[in-house]
């Protein structure tokens, strides 16, 4: 009884993006990369070596179709926050792999990662299905006065560590801190948005609690116009999903996407 | 559940956001101390931590002037907060504020120019040469051979007009920019209600990649979205705003205007309908060349969907058909600007009108000035002016032309012979010949109407507004037009304008300009039309000196040091380009490369798209020797009522 008192009380924090409403801009990855004082290099256009959360994705259906049918689509893609079979018992694919928990899973579903315990093995780099861990190969740098515009709430990782998207979890933490200090005591009704969310200028990024089925988050989750990143289970018949629940680790991600077009939901399934 | 937002401490509006909270983590703690140790042993740079308040801004690299929110922690501004109704532009202005490359005392050219070799020297010292170079020239009574480029309307340079213009020249320029082509083309700039919009037609405007007011573009394009309104993109690429838009109207590269043609060609043969404005007449006599079937031979749509545009153009309440190709940077001949704004005219729109800009009164020129103004000709735009007149001096306020302008090159060999002053903030290809440059400020170091700035301006840098006054006030006989202390004093005076009347068909310059436009495309020595498109964050160039724009870039742009070109599958295939392939753009003007191919069906047959903003010489670390700059091969060829070359489309050749 109790326990499910306190399951009730945590966030399960998910975001949804309109694809629709996405006009590839960037501005999401841009305000990422300075809440999270990601590394400045003189050149970072090694793409596979390039330290950045948010990937903002030109997706295309030119393999399948051709001139003048071609279509043209963004899909900003970030850690996708996964939880596994069993939202009570998270079990992203990244996280059991960690030989020094370096990433884990918090209590309001978000998958964290401290840098500074990452021994740089790769593990969960290679375990992640959505490419979304990132391996700091060089020490990251922030020439001259570009060191005034760092966030004093993310720390800076050290060469040979793996970094990755946390949902701007620092973010909730501030607003919770702020919400103590006015004599809040309810910590876990503080919300929060992440930096990603609150640049968007379409508004194409929604952020809030999974738990709660009146947030706008849980609406357009069950939207028919919503899918996951190349989530096959999403596709089966309902008992048929929970045979696989049953047996297999699927991702399970807590990021959605929306999209009116077909071609999109085509490309998210494995042909 | 009770819920505590945070949205509630970002709100823009409704005054002072000064939230301010001490710097005790309680939740983490025990990792966050380690992390604190490990990055002390590892020789990490640990941010200093401070007062955290947000502070009311405005962002001031565009015109729009948006409202922001900034982080600051203690004296350090970390974070802008756009509250989902920003830009990408915006949003990397932290990082022009703390550039490690900017500039924080007067530089002094010393050497062979265009080589960016500067010493420091004292403000004063500057400004004192300056204003005796300008007397210098006045006294030898080559007043009209002073002349200026300014970047953008703004306080800086209405300042600069005024003082160019009262020292009696004519030749104070702005960068081609959607306001400048359209006021050339239809004698005002074009105010589009987008918000009220029901069916909105684009040709080639790429609305969704920094074309006109971005950020109120962004909130608009989400309400069509949310209102079901059709928003139809017709380009030869699909585009960013292309693949966002309900439709791409594919067509053949540099043909929007035959499609415009077409539509008006039903509008008025099949609906009757047709323009009070002048010269309405002779334009529709041409445009009744352009049924639907030989606008859809020109431009590969079919005539039924040119059909279906009109019908759909003249069906809307509020339809807005969108002039002026490009994103940040924009290139259409007036002809086409013309076609698709007459467009509005004839299906009688109320959604777009036209307005102009009005410096601000009261300057007295001086004495030897009356004569050169009434003698020397302002060109209609700076390319023209590049190209046709020789000048002794240039004032240049945070423009880089020499990058910009397909006139690059030529205007880099006459900055080598004059005498050139730079206001700017970054050393910019431009700014490399300067023999002045004056350090300005940026975005949030500056007062503006919202109130006082954000940061303290960066030592040596002063506004660009405070440069043009110190040199004025030194200027003999200015005096008395440039009585103000400051640029502070200027705020509420500038940034005015007015309606603007007198829209005409101007028949004629349609007929010319599509003979001329016929001619190039049938060009077969140059068989492939050179398309430019736009990264996002790095847009025409300005924003690849910020370094987090890279983080944006995919490998369909700029991968491992290399510049990606877009060509059509066939169109390669035909050419005998695989994948991967590096290539050279030559035109007639000179070659590019090299550049890398990347063949995909999202461009049309017979389009090579080039990324522009690539190709610095000089602007930061950071941009420079990154890709080609395809200004450098461009159409050259001047439009009479832009003055300013209609580069988006060229003809090029690959090998
Ligand atoms: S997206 Fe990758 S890193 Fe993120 S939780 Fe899933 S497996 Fe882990
Ligand atoms: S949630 Fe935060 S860390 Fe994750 S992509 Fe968005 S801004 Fe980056
Ligand atoms: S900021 Fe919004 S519109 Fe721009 S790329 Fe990100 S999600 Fe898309």
């Amino acid at each position: 009884m109790m326990k499910d008192m306190e399951n009730k009380m945590k966030r399960r924090w998910g975001m949804a993006i309109d694809l629709d409403k996405c006009t590839g801009c960037g501005e999401c990855a841009v305000s990422c990369a300075q809440e999270n004082n990601l590394p400045i290099f003189e050149d970072d256009s090694d793409i596979p070596k390039k330290m950045t959360y948010l990937d903002v994705m030109r997706i295309t259906n030119d393999r399948d179709a051709k001139f003048p049918d071609v279509k043209v689509a963004f899909i900003p893609k970030m850690c996708q926050q996964c939880e596994g079979n069993d939202p009570k018992n998270p079990q992203p694919p990244c996280v059991s792999v960690c030989p020094v928990v370096a990433t884990d899973t918090g209590d309001d579903g978000v998958v964290s990662q401290i840098w500074s315990r990452c021994i740089g093995c790769r593990y969960c780099q290679v375990s992640c299905p959505y490419e979304a861990r990132v391996f700091n190969w060089w020490k990251p740098k922030y020439e001259g006065s570009f060191k005034k515009s760092l966030n004093p709430d993310v720390s800076i990782a050290s060469r040979g560590t793996i970094q990755k998207c946390t949902f701007c979890s620092h973010i909730w933490k501030k607003e919770r801190d702020k919400a103590v200090m006015k004599g809040e005591l309810d910590i876990n009704a503080v919300l929060y948005t992440p930096a990603c969310v609150s640049a968007c200028p379409t508004g194409a990024m929604v952020f809030g609690d999974l738990n709660d089925p009146k947030s706008e988050v849980s609406r357009l989750a069950r939207d028919n116009r919503a899918f996951r990143l190349v989530h096959t289970i999403d596709q089966k018949k309902p008992d048929e999903q929970k045979k696989f629940r049953a047996i297999k680790n699927f991702p399970n991600p807590k990021v959605y996407y929306l999209s009116s077009k077909q071609w999109i939901r085509d490309l998210m399934r494995f042909k | 559940m009770k819920k505590i937002d945070r949205k509630d401490f970002l709100k823009i509006a409704g005054g002072a956001i000064a939230g301010s909270a001490v710097g005790t983590v309680f939740s983490g703690a025990p990792f966050i101390s380690l992390q604190w140790l490990v990055e002390w042993t590892q020789d990490q740079h640990v941010p200093s931590s401070g007062l955290e308040k947000y502070l009311k801004g405005v962002c001031e690299i565009c015109p729009n002037k948006c409202s922001i929110s900034v982080r600051m922690i203690g004296e350090r501004a970390v974070k802008v907060e756009t509250s989902n109704s920003g830009c990408p532009f915006g949003q990397t202005s932290l990082q022009m504020l703390y550039h490690p490359d900017r500039i924080t005392t007067p530089l002094k050219n010393t050497g062979s120019k265009g080589r960016a070799k500067f010493t420091p020297v004292t403000w004063d010292e500057a400004i004192k040469d300056i204003s005796s170079k300008i007397n210098g020239i006045i006294k030898s009574g080559k007043n009209d051979r002073i002349a200026s480029i300014n970047k953008e309307r703004n306080l800086s340079s209405e300042l600069l007009d005024r003082m160019v213009n009262s020292i009696g020249s004519n030749h104070s320029y702005y960068e081609p920019t959607l306001d400048t082509l359209t006021a050339g083309a239809v004698g005002g700039m074009l105010d589009y209600n987008f918000d009220d919009a029901d069916f909105i037609l684009s040709f080639g405007a790429r609305l969704l990649e920094g074309w006109g007011d971005s950020a109120s573009i962004s909130k608009s394009f989400s309400r069509w979205k949310e209102r079901k309104v059709k928003f139809i993109q017709v380009d030869s690429v699909c585009t960013r705003t292309a693949s966002a838009a309900d439709e791409w109207v594919p067509i053949k590269p540099g043909t929007e205007i035959f499609v415009a043609l077409g539509i008006a060609n039903h509008l008025i043969k099949k609906k009757g309908m047709g323009s009070g404005a002048a010269d309405f007449g002779a334009w529709s006599a041409i445009a009744g060349e352009y049924t639907p079937e030989a606008a859809s031979r020109l431009t590969g749509v079919p005539a039924k969907k040119i059909e279906e545009l009109a019908d759909a153009l003249s069906r809307a309440k509020s339809p807005v058909a969108v002039a002026g190709k490009g994103g940040k940077a924009i290139s259409s001949s007036s002809a086409e600007i013309i076609a698709v704004y007459g467009l509005n005219t004839i299906v009688k729109s109320r959604s777009v009108t036209t307005k102009q800009n009005v410096n601000f009164a009261g300057a007295a020129p001086i004495q030897t000035a009356a004569k050169f103004l009434a003698e020397s000709k302002k060109c209609a735009g700076f390319d023209e002016f590049v190209k046709t007149k020789n000048f002794d001096m240039l004032i240049v306020n945070g423009a880089d032309p020499v990058y910009k302008s397909v006139y690059g090159k030529e205007l880099a060999a006459k900055l080598e012979k004059s005498f050139v002053v730079a206001i700017m903030p970054l050393v910019n290809d431009t700014a490399a010949y300067a023999d002045y440059v004056l350090p300005s400020i940026t975005s949030f170091e500056s007062k503006t109407a919202a109130g006082d700035p954000v940061v303290k301006p960066v030592d040596g840098a002063i506004h660009a507004g405070d440069a043009v006054l110190r040199i004025a006030k030194m200027v003999e006989g200015l005096q008395q037009s440039f009585q103000w202390k400051s640029y502070t004093d200027l705020i509420a005076l500038t940034g005015k304008t007015a309606g603007a009347a007198g829209f005409s068909f101007k028949g004629d310059i349609l007929k010319k300009q599509l003979a001329d436009l016929k001619k190039a495309l049938g060009d077969a020595n140059y068989s492939l039309s050179l398309v430019p498109i736009e990264a996002p964050v790095v847009g025409d160039g300005d924003g690849l000196a910020f370094p987090y724009a890279m983080k944006v870039l995919g490998s369909e742009t700029f991968s491992s040091g290399k510049l990606y070109v877009q060509i059509n599958r066939e169109t390669a295939k035909k050419h005998g380009i695989c994948n991967n392939e590096s290539l050279k753009i030559i035109t007639e003007k000179g070659k590019v490369g090299s550049v890398k191919a990347l063949l995909t069906d999202s461009v049309s047959p017979d389009t090579v798209a080039v990324p522009m903003g690539f190709g610095h010489k000089f602007y930061t670390r950071y941009a420079e020797d990154k890709g080609v700059n395809p200004r450098e091969i461009m159409n050259d060829k001047i439009d009479p009522l832009t003055g300013t070359a209609s580069w988006l489309v060229t003809r090029v050749k690959l090998s």
